[in-house]
C-alpha cells in the first residue's frame, strides 16, 4: 500500500473511532439491538455510493475540486456559506467536547492527581503546536492516532467476541427496534470518511469499509457483554464494555483508544479546517490570513483560542454542548450532501444522464440530517444555532464577496 | 521559534489554573466510603454537561443536582444534613 494511502485512510477513520461515535455506536446498538446490523450496512452502502459519485471522472480533479463543484452547483456565496459552515463549528465543539473527555479518561484511568482539565489543555497545546509544522508531520502522526485507536478497538473486540466468559444472552434474542433516528445517527459516524484527504484519487473507499468491518466488530462484542438498555443509556458505553469485557487492562486499553482517537479526530479536524480554508483563500472568498500557506500559526492559534476559551468558559459543563456539537455534525452532513447534490448536477450536465442511485443516496443523506433535527427533543436550541451559523456565516461571507470585488474589479489575481 | 515558546507557555499556564482554585473542606473517599451507610448523608452530585458524561465515576445513590441550578434544589435538602458535594 502507497504512503498516501495510508496516511489518506488514517484521516478517513479518525473521527469513526472518536469518542464522539463510540458513544453513538454504543446508545445506538442499545437501542437497535441486532438490527443495528442491517442498518449499519444500509448506511455504509449510501456512503460508498456517494463516495463513487465525487470520485467520477468527469468531476474536476485539480486541487480545491469540492469547492469548485459546490460553486457550480450553488453560486460562490452559498458554497463558501457551506464550506465555512461544515468545519469551523465542528472543529470548535467537537475539540471542546472531545478534549474534555480525554482529560476525564486520563485522569480517572492513569493519574489521578493529574488534573483532567490541565490535561486538556496540554493535549490542545501540543496539537495546536503539531499544527505550525510541515503538513507531514501532522499526517504521520495521525497515522500513530489512528493506528493506536483501531488496534486497541480490534484487540478489545476480538477478546470480546472470542472470550469464554461472554454473557449467554444470545444475540438475536435481544430486544430490538428500528427507529429513523437511530439510524440516522449512525450516518453521523460515517460522514467522518470525508476527512480522507485524497478521496478523488482512490479507488476503493478504504476508510469507509475499514470503520464499517471494525465498528461492526466492536458492536458485536459490545452486544455480547452488556445488556441493550445499559447501552443505551450509558453516556461512556465504551468504557462499560471495555471493562466488561477485560475489567481494569480493558479499562487501561480502552483509555489508550479514547485518547489517541481525540488526538486523532482534533488533528484530522484540524487539517480538514487548514484545506478548506486555503482552498477559500485561494479562490478570494476568505480574507488570506486564514490560508496556511501565507501565514502558518494564524489558523491553529485561532482555533485554539476558540476551543480553549470554550473549555475555560465552562461550555463543556453545560448541557447546551450537545446541542450545538449535534448541529455542527449535521452541518457537516449537510454540506457533504450538498457536495453531492452539485456534483449530480455537474455530471448530469456533462453527460446528460441523470446518476440516479447517487441522487437518491444524497437525498437520503439529507433525510436523515432533517430527521436528527426534527427528532431531536433540542431542536428548538438546535436549530436556532443552524440558523444563526448559516446568517452570520452568510453575511460575513457576501461582505468580503463585495469587499473583494471593490479592491479587484476585473476579478483578476 | 519565539511564537512556538509564546503558545507554549500560554498552555502550561492554563494547564496549571486550576491549581490556584480555593481552599474548600473535603472528604477523602475512604472517609465517604466509612459513612455510606448513615442514612443522614445526602450525595449531590453537581456535576453537569461533558463533566458529568464523560466520567466514569459516578456514586451509586448520588443525587444528580446540576452546579448551576445550586438555588432551586438548595432549598429541598435540610440543612442539618451532611451534604456531600461531587463537582470533579
Amino acid at each position: 500500500m502507497k504512503s498516501s494511502s495510508l496516511l489518506s485512510l488514517a484521516l478517513g477513520v479518525s473521527w469513526i473511532f472518536s469518542p464522539e461515535a463510540l458513544v453513538i455506536a454504543g446508545n445506538v446498538s442499545g437501542q437497535m439491538g441486532w438490527l443495528i446490523f442491517p442498518s449499519l450496512i444500509g448506511v455504509v452502502i449510501v456512503y460508498m455510493v456517494c463516495s463513487r459519485l465525487l470520485r467520477s471522472e468527469s468531476l474536476p480533479s485539480s486541487p480545491g475540486w469540492d469547492f469548485l463543484v459546490l460553486q457550480r452547483g450553488s453560486g460562490s456565496i452559498p458554497a463558501t456559506t457551506l464550506s465555512l459552515t461544515a468545519c469551523l463549528p465542528l472543529t470548535i465543539l467537537a475539540g471542546t467536547a472531545l478534549l474534555v473527555t480525554a482529560g476525564y479518561t486520563f485522569n480517572e484511568v492513569f493519574l489521578y492527581w493529574f488534573p483532567n482539565f490541565g490535561f486538556s489543555f496540554l493535549l490542545l497545546g501540543l496539537l495546536t503546536t503539531l499544527q505550525l509544522f510541515r503538513k507531514e508531520y501532522a499526517l504521520w502522526l495521525q497515522l500513530c492516532f489512528s493506528t493506536l485507536a483501531m488496534g486497541g478497538l480490534l484487540l478489545l473486540a476480538l477478546y470480546g467476541i472470542f472470550s469464554p466468559d461472554k454473557q449467554s444472552t444470545e444475540l438475536l434474542q435481544q430486544g430490538s427496534g428500528f427507529s429513523l433516528s437511530s439510524v440516522s445517527l449512525l450516518l453521523l459516524i460515517f460522514v467522518g470518511h470525508t476527512l480522507s484527504v485524497d478521496q478523488r484519487r482512490s479507488s476503493f473507499p478504504l476508510p469507509l469499509v475499514m470503520g464499517f468491518l471494525l465498528s461492526g466488530l466492536w458492536i458485536l462484542a459490545s452486544l455480547g457483554h452488556v445488556s441493550p438498555e445499559r447501552l443505551a443509556a450509558s453516556t461512556i458505553p465504551y468504557m462499560t464494555t471495555a471493562r466488561e469485557i477485560l475489567d481494569d487492562p480493558g479499562r487501561q486499553l480502552m483509555g489508550i483508544v479514547i485518547i489517541s482517537g481525540t488526538c486523532g479526530a482534533l488533528n484530522g479536524l484540524m487539517i480538514l479546517t487548514r484545506n478548506i480554508l486555503t482552498t477559500l483563500a485561494r479562490e478570494k472568498t476568505v480574507p488570506l490570513f486564514l490560508s496556511t500557506q501565507e501565514k502558518r500559526w494564524v489558523l491553529p492559534f485561532l482555533l485554539a483560542a476558540a476551543i480553549g476559551t470554550c473549555m475555560a468558559t465552562g461550555l463543556a459543563g453545560n448541557e447546551l454542548l450537545e446541542s450545538l456539537l449535534r448541529s455542527a455534525l449535521i452541518l457537516w452532513l449537510l454540506y457533504y450532501s450538498s457536495l453531492c447534490l452539485s456534483a449530480v448536477r455537474w455530471i448530469q450536465k456533462v453527460s446528460a444522464s441523470m446518476p440516479y442511485p447517487a441522487l437518491f443516496s444524497t437525498l437520503l443523506l439529507m433525510a436523515g440530517g432533517i430527521t436528527l433535527i426534527i427528532d431531536d427533543p433540542r431542536r428548538l436550541e438546535m436549530g436556532i444555532f443552524i440558523f444563526s451559523v448559516f446568517f452570520a456565516t452568510s453575511v460575513l461571507s457576501t461582505c468580503w464577496h463585495f469587499i473583494n470585488k471593490r479592491q479587484n474589479p476585473t476579478g483578476s489575481p | 521559534m519565539k511564537k512556538l515558546f509564546v503558545l507554549l507557555a500560554f498552555f502550561l499556564v492554563a494547564s496549571a489554573l486550576p491549581a490556584l482554585a480555593g481552599d474548600v473542606p473535603t472528604m477523602s473517599i475512604e472517609e465517604l466510603k466509612s459513612r455510606l451507610d448513615s442514612p443522614d448523608l445526602i450525595i449531590l452530585d453537581v456535576r453537569s454537561g461533558r463533566d458529568w458524561s464523560a466520567s466514569e465515576f459516578k456514586i451509586q445513590g448520588a443525587i444528580r443536582a446540576p452546579g448551576e441550578q445550586l438555588a432551586v434544589w438548595s432549598k429541598h435538602y435540610p440543612k442539618d444534613n451532611p451534604l456531600v458535594l461531587y463537582c470533579a
